[in-house]
């Protein structure tokens, strides 16, 4: 479509009617005469009357052309693309361009990237602007709008503009195109050219554009009259996908979780895989890697504009392990860096425990371990922890080397020998649990294990018989740690289980003395039910009440398996980690470093340290903002030791998945969020770009007029 | 003194530029213009009442006793007719003289040379409204004075209009001519040319000597317009509207093949043509006429 610089020229075209009129003039009043020879007169104008009459026709349409030509050239004209028209405004105007840079806009068609179209366009409509138009040009990337700090004040000066585009680059981050218009024309504010123009150049993916959002507006001037309003800009929106439709398979989400039936450390990933498209994927291949190594495949059909789960298992290696989850990748187009995503599960090594039976019963069900025993089997545990059991004596006489976790249950107060060795054992990083029972008797206890108990016992407290009357007189769990290893397991709805547990008799303990005990769960008069202490390299679980039904009735409900399988994994420092936090692009991550070690490095996921910032409040720990989807590590040290790798702060940051959903806006709704067809309007081609001029036609129509003067010129001299 | 056609046009009547130019003719022929009659002895004839004595031939009598009456013949005998083409197209002349007008001076100046040396002059004016068809007028052959003062008379009222019937008035001159005469014709021999150039040559085959006078205006020739005009016909109702400086390439072509043509296919005829334009001196182009025609 064409639009004009300066239409007032166009009255010019009135000129047209001077060669017209001088044409009739010449066609109706010719002088009259009466001539003699006309013989030869009539023999001439049969011979030349068609050619004469052709002449006259081209001349008079040269004559035409020219006028036609010089004054459409002054009014500069141009030619648009389809749709722009109406956005656009006459006279200078002030432009922001608009560049998407978000996540999706790496999306391929062929070998060019839409973000590679879209800054090409852009820098063409640089090019195509007035040099008596300012631009600003801004990165759109981000849940803050502009990616680097805003967008500036409209500048003439074009090589900055320029360079600011040739080096802009696609981030991971999503982004918010109404908010980076709604800045643009904020930023358009600052510039006294009366035009306003928003060349945006986008994927046009619905994810980016919030069509409840008002109007870009430009803020009036700030000498303007109090209660003026703002300008709405003319917005441009250049679509780089050229209205294409853009499927995209993408792995939007991925949860590891253990599986009992794969065996030990046997993980199952289930990955969700999403389909953007109009189109249902069927046979897509995903596949597990660990390293460069592929574990497990399998094949997924994706409804249109759904999700499908494929879990995928494995056998992982104990420790912090990094795996990938991928989709097979589609050559033609597609949005790759979606196609994967990384996760990073901390698999727990295996256990050994010994389970020290201080009552044992020849009926199992009457034995002291029978619960514990259960709790701890390979049906339960996967076969993570591998239990012995011994009585007290052969326990006493055993090696305690080895074994990760020793589980005393209702022992008698075990000899100075065997008390030694627990001692050493701890020492060296072993836990123990001790269960209460009735061959405990407080003092020989405290005599026997002294340091190794969290607290001394006093002596014990029956709240209920059980079975008799006034049962319900039973102490319950009062104030438990939720935030505990021990008790993370129990969300809201499953706390109820552990509270509802009666114990009817239990230790009551004397006061703290020097020892750095923790209580973790107390009864709800207040005294301990679970108290633990830190010695040495090990650890020390004391519970005050019995790990069978003698005195509580807790080993038949389903939260005692948990807290002594967490228990037990705890103490044994394996235990099963919560899987970090998923992290997202675009967000910050604070890893706290261990006690007594600062955060010194943090490697990305392409192995380049990353740069961070320490907050005031906690200057060991670092605040790393996440620019790139996949593993970070962290190394730790304490003050001028040489750094190590500290496995349980390595995380996985993955992409926001919405970005993968490339289900674009309706142009409708679009423009109407924008403001209307008047001054918003959507290119749907790739010359679109130029819509901030269109391509200039003036100096073609002077050309022409040049051409026609010749002509012109030609003929009449004939 | 050169009479050219602008001075002729402020001469007055026709007899008075006639016998201008007849003199600037003799002028130039370096010859007396009262050479008296030159006359020779044909035959006797026997007196009758009624024949003029001072022919009698008094040797005869002296001899025969008898009155003899001499005959004579003229030396000369010529007999001229002057064919003016007074056709609509003839009429035109924007200049000093329309070209019927400077016809009729040569014509006048030809009769006043011919009548002057004992020729006999008819006059034929070509043209419609007459008795006969492509004759406006005829005067028979005659020499005497009053017969060209008569002559004169005519040409001088006579106006141009009306097609040009030139090939009737031919056969009708060749008529009358009778025995071998001299019929000078002139004409810008626009119209029926075809017709007209056989009509010529009809007249050559019968032994006349004939000359044309092929009369133009300037502007005919030149074709000198500029702003669109309308040309409008002067002999019939057709009309054109034409951008002049775009045909005139044209007009000139056409005219120039005519005539080319019109010289050459008479020229084989033995019919001398003189072609000429209306601003050239009269005396001097019939100068050049009885110049060549002395030589030859």
């Amino acid at each position: 479509m064409l639009q004009f610089a300066h239409p007032a020229y166009l009255w010019g075209l009135f000129a047209i009617a001077l060669p017209i009129l001088v044409h009739l003039f010449n066609q109706r009043r010719p002088r009259p005469l009466s001539f003699g020879a006309i013989e030869f007169v009539l023999r001439s104008q049969r011979q030349k009357a068609r050619r004469l009459r052709l002449r006259q026709i081209v001349l008079l349409a040269l004559r035409c052309l020219l006028i036609a030509a010089v004054a459409t050239a002054l009014a500069r004209p141009s030619l648009k693309p389809r749709g722009v028209q109406a956005a656009q405004a006459t006279g200078p105007q002030a432009t922001a361009l608009v560049l998407d840079a978000s996540l999706s806009m790496r999306y391929r068609v062929g070998s060019r990237t839409l973000f590679e179209k879209a800054r090409s366009e852009a820098l063409a409509a640089l090019d195509r602007l007035g040099p008596d138009e300012p631009a600003a040009v801004g990165l759109c990337a981000g849940a803050g709008g502009f990616a680097g700090g805003g967008m500036g004040t409209p500048s003439f000066d074009r090589l900055a503009a320029r360079r600011a585009l040739q080096s802009a680059q696609p981030t991971f981050l999503s982004s918010d195109l109404t908010g980076c218009l709604a800045a643009a024309a904020r930023a358009l504010g600052e510039s006294p050219v009366a035009g306003k123009r928003i060349i945006a150049f986008s994927d046009l993916a619905a994810h980016s554009i919030r069509l409840d959002a008002p109007p870009p507006l430009v803020p009036p001037p700030a000498n303007a009259p109090p209660g003026a309003q703002g300008i709405r800009p003319n917005v441009v929106l250049v679509d780089a996908a050229r209205g294409n439709d853009l499927p995209n398979a993408a792995v939007v989400a991925t949860a590891v979780r253990p599986s009992a039936t794969l065996g030990p450390r046997g993980y199952e990933i289930v990955a969700t895989v999403a389909n953007s498209g109009a189109q249902p994927v069927s046979g897509l291949q995903v596949s597990l890697k660990l390293g460069q190594n592929t574990v497990a495949k399998g094949f997924v059909d994706v409804p249109a504009r759904g999700t499908a789960k494929k879990t995928l298992g494995a056998v992982l290696p104990p420790g912090v392990v990094s795996g990938r989850v991928e989709l097979s990748r589609s050559e033609a187009q597609g949005l790759d860096e979606d196609d994967g995503q990384d996760f990073v599960v901390h698999v727990p090594r295996d256990v050994k425990a010994l389970i020290v039976d201080g009552a044992p019963a020849s009926l199992r069900s009457r034995d002291e371990a029978f619960f514990v025993e259960a709790a701890l089997g390979p049906a339960r545990t996967g076969g993570r922890i591998h239990a012995q059991t011994l009585d007290a004596d052969a326990a006493a006489n055993a090696s305690l080397d080895g074994y990760d976790v020793i589980v005393m249950l209702n022992v008698p107060a075990p000899p100075k020998a065997f008390a030694e060795k627990l001692r050493q054992a701890v020492a060296r990083g072993a836990g123990i649990f001790i269960a209460l029972g009735d061959h405990v008797d407080p003092d020989a206890y405290n005599d026997s294990l002294g340091e190794l108990l969290p607290r001394p016992l006093h002596l014990i407290k029956t709240a209920a018989e059980p079975g008799a009357q006034g049962e319900d007189r039973a102490a319950r769990f009062g104030v438990v740690e939720w935030t505990h290893p021990l008790f993370r397991v129990f969300g809201p709805a499953e706390r109820e289980g552990l509270e509802s547990a009666r114990t009817f008799r239990y230790a009551l303990l004397k006061p703290e003395g020097q020892a750095q005990a923790h209580t973790l769960a107390s009864y709800d008069d207040g005294a301990p039910a679970l108290i633990e202490k830190r010695l040495g390299n090990g650890r020390v679980l004391l519970y005050t009440s019995t790990a069978s039904r003698t005195w509580t009735d807790w080993p038949i409900r389903v939260s005692f398996l948990p807290v002594l399988q967490q228990s037990v994994s705890w103490l044994a420092d394996a235990l099963e980690q919560r899987q970090p936090t998923p992290a997202m692009v675009g967000e910050e991550r604070t890893l706290a470093a261990p006690g007594g070690t600062r955060v010194e490095k943090v490697l990305g996921p392409d192995g380049q340290p990353v740069q961070f910032r320490r907050e005031t409040a906690h200057a060991d720990d670092a605040v790393v903002p996440l620019a790139m989807p996949g593993p970070y590590r962290a190394l730790v040290a304490p003050h001028g030791v040489e750094p190590r790798e500290e496995p349980t702060l390595t995380f996985v940051a993955g992409l926001d998945p919405r970005e993968s959903d490339l289900r674009r806006v309706d142009e409708g709704e679009l423009k109407a969020q924008l403001g209307g067809a008047e001054s918003a309007q959507v290119a749907s081609t790739s010359a679109a770009a130029q819509g901030a001029h269109g391509t200039p036609l003036w100096s073609g129509l002077l050309l022409l007029g040049a051409l026609a003067l010749l002509g012109e010129g030609a003929l009449t001299r004939r | 003194m050169r009479l050219d056609p602008a001075l002729l046009a402020r001469l007055g009547p026709l007899p008075v530029r006639a016998r201008k130019v007849m003199e600037g003719v003799l002028t130039g022929l370096h010859k007396s213009p009262h050479h008296g009659q030159s006359v020779e002895f044909s035959e006797h004839k026997e007196y009758a009442p009624g024949d003029e004595i001072r022919h009698i031939d008094w040797r005869a009598f002296a001899k025969l006793d008898k009155y003899y009456v001499k005959r004579f013949e003229m030396e000369t005998n010529l007999r001229a007719l002057l064919v003016l083409d007074a056709s609509g197209s003839m009429a035109y002349g924007r200049g000093a003289m329309t070209k019927l007008q400077y016809a009729a001076v040569c014509a006048g100046a030809l009769a006043y040379l011919l009548s002057r040396q004992g020729d006999q002059v008819g006059l034929c004016v070509v043209g419609d409204g007459g008795t006969s068809s492509g004759v406006r007028e005829f005067l028979p052959f005659a020499s005497s004075h009053a017969h060209v003062q008569e002559l004169l008379r005519i040409l001088e009222s006579a106006q141009g209009r009306g097609p040009t019937l030139l090939p009737a008035a031919l056969d009708f001159a060749a008529e009358k001519a009778g025995r071998r005469a001299l019929v000078i014709v002139l004409s810008d021999l626009f119209d029926a040319t075809e017709q007209s150039l056989r009509a010529l040559k009809m007249l050559r085959s019968r032994r006349h000597d004939v000359l044309l006078l092929q009369t133009h205006d300037r502007e005919e020739l030149d074709f000198p317009f500029d702003d669109p005009t309308r040309f409008l016909s002067m002999e019939d109702e057709r009309q054109i509207e034409a951008q002049p400086r775009q045909i005139r390439e044209s007009y000139l072509n056409e005219m120039r093949r005519f005539l080319e043509a019109t010289r050459k296919e008479l020229a084989r005829a033995d019919v001398e043509v003189e072609q000429i334009a209306t601003d050239a001196a009269p005396d001097r182009v019939l100068l050049k006429l009885l110049a060549r025609r002395e030589a030859a």
